[in-house]
C-alpha cells in the first residue's frame, strides 16, 4: 500500500471503531499515534545510539536497553505532545468554558418560567400563541445558555404539560421544544460556532456575524411554521382557555416582561453587541456574560453554593470533553495529511468533475448523514476538517459553509437513531407522548432547516450582509 | 535512484508573500540537486504552529524550518538579538553581514547549540527593509497618543513598546487580523507593505505609520534538523547551506518590487493613509532602547552578543556612511514631490 | 479492586474539582481586564496568557475525572444496544489497545517536552510580561499521571462488570439538568406503578 492509501485506510478504520462506542477522544489519540508510528518510522534515527554502541565492547544490557530505547524514540510522541499544547495554548478556545459556565449559571437562575408565563401571556391573542410562546422561550434561553439538553428537558417540564393541558397534539408540541431547543446551538454566541472556528481557522467574530441572520431566519421559519399550522389546522393549538392563561392588566405584564424578558434579553445582547462592535473579544465578552449570569441569579434569589458548585463543575467536565476530542483530532489529522491523506481526497474529489453546486449538497448531504449517529461536536471537530481543504478549489467561502454546516446540524438532534433532543424529551415528558409522536412532530422542522438551507444559497447576502458591515470584505 | 524527500514548514500562511519567498528557497535546491533533493514545503499550522517550528525541527518532525529567530524568543530572550535587537545604526544588511563576517554565526551555535542543548543548524538570509511602525485605526504622533493601546509585535520590540506606554501582544502573523476584528489588539505591526496587504490590514485600519526603530535588522532564519545535516551526502548539504545565500539575493529583489508596487496598491487603491512617523516617537524608541539595553546585558552572553554587534556596526557603518553620497538628493533632483518626510 | 476504584475516583474527582474553580477565577481575571481596558484605558500585558494557561489547565486536569464520570463523548448508537458485558469486553480490550498507549505518551514524551521548557526557564512569547510556562506545559504530565490512575480503574470496572453484568458507577454530586430532571421523572413513574 502507498502511504495515502493508508491514510484512507486510517480514516475507514476509525469511522468502523467509532461505532465500537470507545470515547472518541481517546480512539483518535491511539489512531494517530499508531499510525503516526508508522509515517514516523526510521530505523536510522530511531536506533541510533544503538547503532553507535561498539558491538564488541557494550555489555549486553547496554545494548538490550538502547535496542528498547530505540522502539520508543519516534517523532510522533513529539507530535502528539506538541499538538497538545497547540489545543491548550489555542485563544479561540478560551471562550469554551467561559461561555458554558455561563450557560450553566443561567440555566439554575429559574429564569425558564418567568419567560415562559411572561411569553404566554403577551402572546395569548395570537392563532397557536401556546407554540408561539414556547418556541419563542426556547430560543431566548436556548441562545442565553447554549446547553441543548438543559432547554428541552426544563420547557418539556413547563411548556408541554400546559400545552397538553390546552389540548395540543403532543406531536405538534414536542416538536416546538425539540426544534426550539437545539436553535441555542445556531444563534450566536454559539459554543458550536468557537468549535468550528477553531477547526477551521475562519474568524470567530465574522462567523457570529455570519451566522446572526441565518439563525433569526430559522427562528422565523419555524415562528411562521407554527402559526400557518395552527391558522390551518386550529385542532392542533386551541386557544386556551382563561382557566389556562389568565388575562392580566397591561402594567402588571410590562412588569413581568421588565423582570423576566429584559434582563435575559439585555446579557444576550451586551454579549453579543460588545462581540460584534470589537468592543470586547469572545473571550472577554463571555466573562461578561458569565459574571452577568451570576448577576442576574443573584437577583432571581436562584444562586445558591450547590448551584455554584454544579455550574463549575460541570463546565469543567464539558470542556474537557470538548477539548479532549481536539486533543485526538489534532494529532490525527496531523498525520492523516502527513500520510497524504487530504491529497489524495481532493485529488479524488476533483476527478469527479463536480460543479461547486454539486459539491455544496454533497459535502451537505455526507454532513446530514453524519448527524444520525453521531453528535455534532464529533461532526465539526473530526469530519468537518475534512471538507475545509476542499472549498478552495470550488471556490466556497468557508464562513459561508459554516454557517450551512451550523444550520445543517440543527437536524443531528432531531434525527435519530441519535436524536439528543427528542430522547431528553422522552426522557420527562408523560409516558402517554409517544417517541414516534415526538419524531413526527420535528419532522416539519427539519423541512424548516432544509428550506433556511436553500434560502442561504439563494439569497448568500443573508450569510455575507453582516459580516461585510461590521469588518469589511 | 528516487529524490531524498524534506519535509519544510515556514511559520506563514500559504497566501503570504513571504511563502513565496520560502518556495524561492525549494526551487533553487531542488534545481542545483538535479532532482536528488525534493523539498515539500508547508504553510504555518501544516505540522505544527508558527512560533513552534523551532520545536519541531529539533524533534525532527520537520527537515527544514522558515522563521525568524524571534519567534522562539520566549525559550531564550537572546534569539530577538539576531534580527529584532537594538539599532546601533546599522541596517539588517548590516546584521546579516556581522552574521556571516563578523562572528554572529558562531555567536548564533554558542546560544543554539551549546546554551540550549538544541539538534539544529540555523543560517539567515534575506536582509529586511526597515519594519513600519504599523497600523493604526486612527492617525498618531505624539507618544502620549500611545497609551493604552493593545498592540501586536513581536520580542524585544515588545519591550520595546512596553516602554513606550503600550500593553503588546506577541501573536503569529496569520493571527493579527483576525485579532483586530475580535479586539483582541488595537494597532500592530507585522513587516512590509505586500504582507500586510496579503494579511488584509487595510481592512481593520487605515492608517499605516513608515519609519521606525524596533524592527530595523531583521532577516528570515532557515533551520535544519542536526541529524538531518549529519547523515546527508556533503554536496547536497553544502546545496542546502549554499542556497541560503541564493535565495538571500532572490527575495531581496522580489521585495525591492513587490513591496513598493504594493505600499502604491495601498496608498492609491485601498485609501490607507501613509505617513511617515514622528520624530517624537521615533526619538522616544532610541531612548527606550538606551532604557533597555542595560536591562539586557545583565545577562553575560548578551552582554558578549551586544558587544560584537556594537563594535561591528561601529567600524562598518562609519565606512558605510562616510563614504555613502546622499541618495535622497539624487531621488529628490529626478523625482521632486513624490516623497513627503 | 474496589478499593482502588474507589481511590482512582476520588484522586480524580478531588484534581478535576479543584481545579473547576479556575473557570470562577477565569471570569474575574478576564472581567478585570475588561475593565482596564476599557473603563481606565490601561490593559495588562499579562490578560492573554492568563486566559489560556487557566483554559489549558482546567481542561487537561479536568481529562480524568470526565473520564471516571462517563463524561467524553461516546459513538454509542450501536453500543448501547449491547449487553453490559459485551460493553465492558470491548471497552476493556479498547482501553489496553487505545488508552494506555495514548496517555503513556502524554506522560513520557510530556515529561521529556517540560523538561527541555523549565531547562530554558521558557516564558510565553505573546507578551512582553515574562509569564512562564514551564508550569503549564508540566501540566501535560500530570493530567497523563491522573488519566493513567483513572485508567487502570476503568479496567477494573470492566472486569467486574464481565463478572456480575453490572456497571460500578462513580458516586456522583453533579449532574446535567436534563440527566437530574430524566432521573426523577423515571423514578416517579416507577413509583406511580409500584
Ligand atoms: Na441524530
Ligand atoms: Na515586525
Amino acid at each position: 500500500m502507498t502511504d495515502p492509501q493508508i491514510a484512507l485506510f486510517m480514516l475507514g478504520l476509525f469511522i468502523v471503531f467509532v461505532f465500537l462506542g470507545f470515547p472518541i477522544a481517546f480512539t483518535l489519540m491511539a489512531m494517530g499515534i499508531g499510525f503516526g508510528y508508522y509515517a514516523y518510522f526510521d530505523t536510522r534515527r530511531m536506533w541510533r545510539s544503538y547503532d553507535r554502541l561498539d558491538a564488541d565492547t557494550a555489555s549486553w544490557w547496554d545494548q538490550t536497553s538502547a535496542w528498547w530505547e530505540g522502539l520508543f524514540n519516534s517523532r510522533i510522541f513529539d507530535l502528539f505532545v506538541n499538538q497538545t499544547y497547540n489545543v491548550m495554548s489555542n485563544e479561540v478556545l478560551t471562550a469554551v468554558p467561559l461561555f458554558l459556565f455561563m450557560g450553566y449559571i443561567v440555566e439554575r437562575a429559574n429564569i425558564v418560567n418567568r419567560l415562559f408565563d411572561t411569553l404566554n401571556i403577551a402572546s395569548r391573542r395570537m392563532p397557536g400563541s401556546m407554540g408561539v410562546a414556547a418556541l419563542i422561550t426556547c430560543a431566548l434561553f436556548a441562545t442565553a445558555t447554549g446547553i441543548v439538553g438543559a432547554v428541552v428537558t426544563l420547557m418539556g417540564l413547563l411548556a408541554l404539560p400546559a400545552m397538553l393541558k390546552a389540548r395540543y397534539d403532543p406531536s405538534f408540541a414536542s416538536g416546538i421544544i425539540c426544534a426550539g431547543g437545539t436553535l441555542g446551538i445556531l444563534i450566536p454566541p454559539s459554543i458550536m460556532l468557537i468549535v468550528y472556528a477553531a477547526a477551521s481557522n475562519v474568524s470567530i467574530v465574522r462567523l457570529y456575524a455570519g451566522a446572526l441572520l441565518p439563525g433569526l431566519t430559522l427562528t422565523g421559519l419555524y415562528l411562521a411554521y407554527v402559526i400557518g399550522r395552527s391558522i390551518l389546522q386550529p385542532s392542533v393549538a386551541p386557544r386556551p382557555t382563561k382557566d389556562e392563561v389568565p388575562d392580566v392588566p397591561a402594567a402588571k405584564l410590562l412588569w413581568m416582561v421588565i423582570t423576566s424578558f429584559v434582563p435575559l434579553a439585555f446579557l444576550i445582547l451586551s454579549v453579543l453587541g460588545s462581540i460584534l462592535f470589537g468592543l470586547a473579544t469572545p473571550t472577554e465578552a463571555a466573562s461578561i456574560g458569565a459574571l452577568g449570569g451570576i448577576l442576574l441569579a443573584f437577583l432571581y434569589r436562584a444562586m445558591t453554593w450547590q448551584r455554584m458548585r454544579e455550574s463549575v463543575y460541570l463546565t469543567l467536565r464539558t470542556t474537557a470533553m470538548v477539548c479532549w476530542l481536539f486533543v485526538g483530532s489534532y494529532t490525527f489529522s496531523s498525520v492523516f495529511s502527513y500520510l497524504g491523506g487530504e491529497h489524495v481526497i481532493s485529488e479524488f474529489v476533483q476527478s469527479l468533475n463536480l460543479t461547486p453546486l454539486m459539491f455544496l449538497i454533497l459535502a451537505q448531504v455526507i454532513i446530514f448523514l453524519l448527524g444520525w449517529p453521531l453528535e455534532w461536536s464529533e461532526i465539526i471537530i473530526i469530519f468537518v476538517p475534512i471538507f475545509l481543504p476542499l472549498l478552495v478549489i470550488f471556490e466556497i467561502d468557508p464562513l459561508f459553509f459554516g454557517v450551512l454546516v451550523a444550520l445543517n446540524l440543527q437536524t443531528s438532534f432531531l434525527t435519530p437513531p441519535m436524536a439528543m433532543s427528542a430522547y431528553y424529551l422522552k426522557g420527562i415528558a408523560p409516558p402517554e407522548v409517544k417517541l414516534t409522536q415526538i419524531f413526527a412532530g420535528c419532522l416539519p422542522f427539519l423541512g424548516c432547516v432544509f428550506i433556511a438551507m436553500i434560502l442561504m444559497y439563494v439569497f448568500p447576502q443573508i450569510v455575507f450582509y453582516l459580516p461585510s458591515q461590521f469588518y469589511g470584505n | 535512484q528516487a529524490p531524498k524527500v524534506l519535509k519544510m514548514q515556514s511559520a506563514w500562511p500559504s497566501s503570504n508573500v513571504w511563502q513565496e519567498m520560502a518556495q524561492d528557497y525549494v526551487t533553487r535546491v531542488e534545481a542545483m540537486s538535479g532532482g536528488r533533493l525534493k523539498i515539500d514545503l508547508l504553510p504555518a499550522g501544516a505540522v505544527v504552529g508558527a512560533f513552534q517550528v523551532l520545536d519541531a525541527v529539533n524533534d525532527g518532525l520537520l527537515d527544514i524550518g522558515h522563521d525568524v529567530p524571534v519567534y522562539w524568543y520566549g525559550k531564550h530572550k537572546a534569539a530577538s538579538l539576531f534580527g529584532t535587537g537594538p539599532v546601533f545604526g546599522g541596517s539588517a544588511t548590516t546584521m546579516m553581514n556581522w552574521f556571516y563576517e563578523g562572528g554572529g554565526k558562531a555567536l548564533y551555535d554558542e546560544l543554539t547549540q551549546d546554551i540550549m542543548g538544541l539538534d539544529i543548524d540555523g543560517y539567515m538570509a534575506f536582509p529586511m527593509p526597515a519594519q513600519p511602525f504599523g497600523w493604526f485605526k486612527n492617525p498618531v504622533s505624539s507618544v502620549a497618543e500611545l497609551q493604552g493601546f493593545k498592540y501586536r509585535t513581536v520580542g524585544l520590540a515588545a519591550d520595546l513598546m512596553a516602554k513606550l506606554g503600550m500593553s503588546v501582544a506577541q501573536l503569529p502573523g496569520g493571527e493579527i487580523v483576525p485579532a483586530m476584528e475580535r479586539g483582541v489588539i488595537d494597532a500592530f505591526e507585522f513587516n512590509n507593505p505586500s504582507s500586510d496587504r496579503d494579511f488584509g490590514a487595510q481592512d481593520v485600519a487605515k492608517n499605516y505609520l513608515l519609519a521606525s526603530y524596533h524592527q530595523a535588522s531583521e532577516s528570515f532564519e532557515f533551520l535544519f534538523n542536526g541529524l538531518l545535516m549529519e547523515d546527508l551526502e556533503p554536496d547536497l548539504k553544502a546545496i542546502l547551506i549554499h542556497g541560503v545565500e541564493a535565495v538571500s539575493t532572490a527575495n531581496v529583489a522580489k521585495a525591492a518590487r513587490r513591496y513598493s508596487a504594493d505600499l502604491k496598491w495601498l496608498e492609491e487603491e485601498a485609501g490607507v493613509n501613509i505617513v511617515r512617523t514622528s520624530d517624537e516617537i521615533l526619538a522616544a524608541q532610541i531612548a527606550a532602547w538606551d532604557e533597555l539595553i542595560p536591562e539586557l546585558e545583565a545577562d553575560p552572553y548578551m552582554k558578549k552578543c551586544l558587544d560584537s554587534q556594537r563594535a561591528w556596526v561601529k567600524d562598518v557603518v562609519f565606512y558605510e556612511l562616510m563614504n555613502a553620497p546622499d541618495y535622497g538628493l539624487a531621488y529628490n533632483h529626478y523625482f521632486p514631490d513624490r516623497l513627503k518626510l | 479492586m474496589y478499593s482502588y476504584i474507589r481511590f482512582a475516583d476520588a484522586v480524580s474527582a478531588w484534581f478535576g474539582k479543584t481545579f473547576a474553580w479556575l473557570i470562577v477565577l477565569m471570569s474575574f481575571g478576564t472581567g478585570y481586564e475588561v475593565f482596564v481596558r476599557y473603563v481606565l484605558n490601561s490593559p495588562t500585558a499579562w490578560a492573554l496568557d492568563m486566559s489560556f494557561i487557566m483554559y489549558g489547565t482546567l481542561f487537561m486536569m479536568g481529562g480524568a475525572y470526565t473520564l471516571s464520570r462517563r463524561g467524553h463523548v461516546r459513538g454509542d448508537f450501536l453500543y448501547r444496544l449491547w449487553s453490559t458485558r459485551w460493553q465492558a469486553r470491548v471497552d476493556l480490550v479498547l482501553y489496553i489497545l487505545f488508552f494506555f498507549p495514548g496517555v503513556l505518551a502524554l506522560i513520557f514524551a510530556g515529561w521529556k517536552y517540560a523538561a527541555r521548557s523549565w531547562q530554558y526557564g521558557e516564558v510565553s512569547v505573546s507578551s512582553p510580561a515574562g509569564i512562564p510556562i514551564y508550569q503549564f506545559k508540566t501540566v501535560i504530565v500530570v493530567a497523563g499521571v491522573l488519566l493513567f490512575i483513572q485508567g487502570i480503574a476503568e479496567v477494573f470496572r470492566c472486569i467486574h462488570c464481565i463478572r456480575t453484568g453490572e456497571w460500578l458507577e462513580a458516586d456522583e454530586d453533579v449532574f446535567e439538568t436534563e440527566d437530574l430532571l430524566m432521573q426523577q421523572a423515571s423514578k416517579a413513574e416507577k413509583d406511580a406503578h409500584s
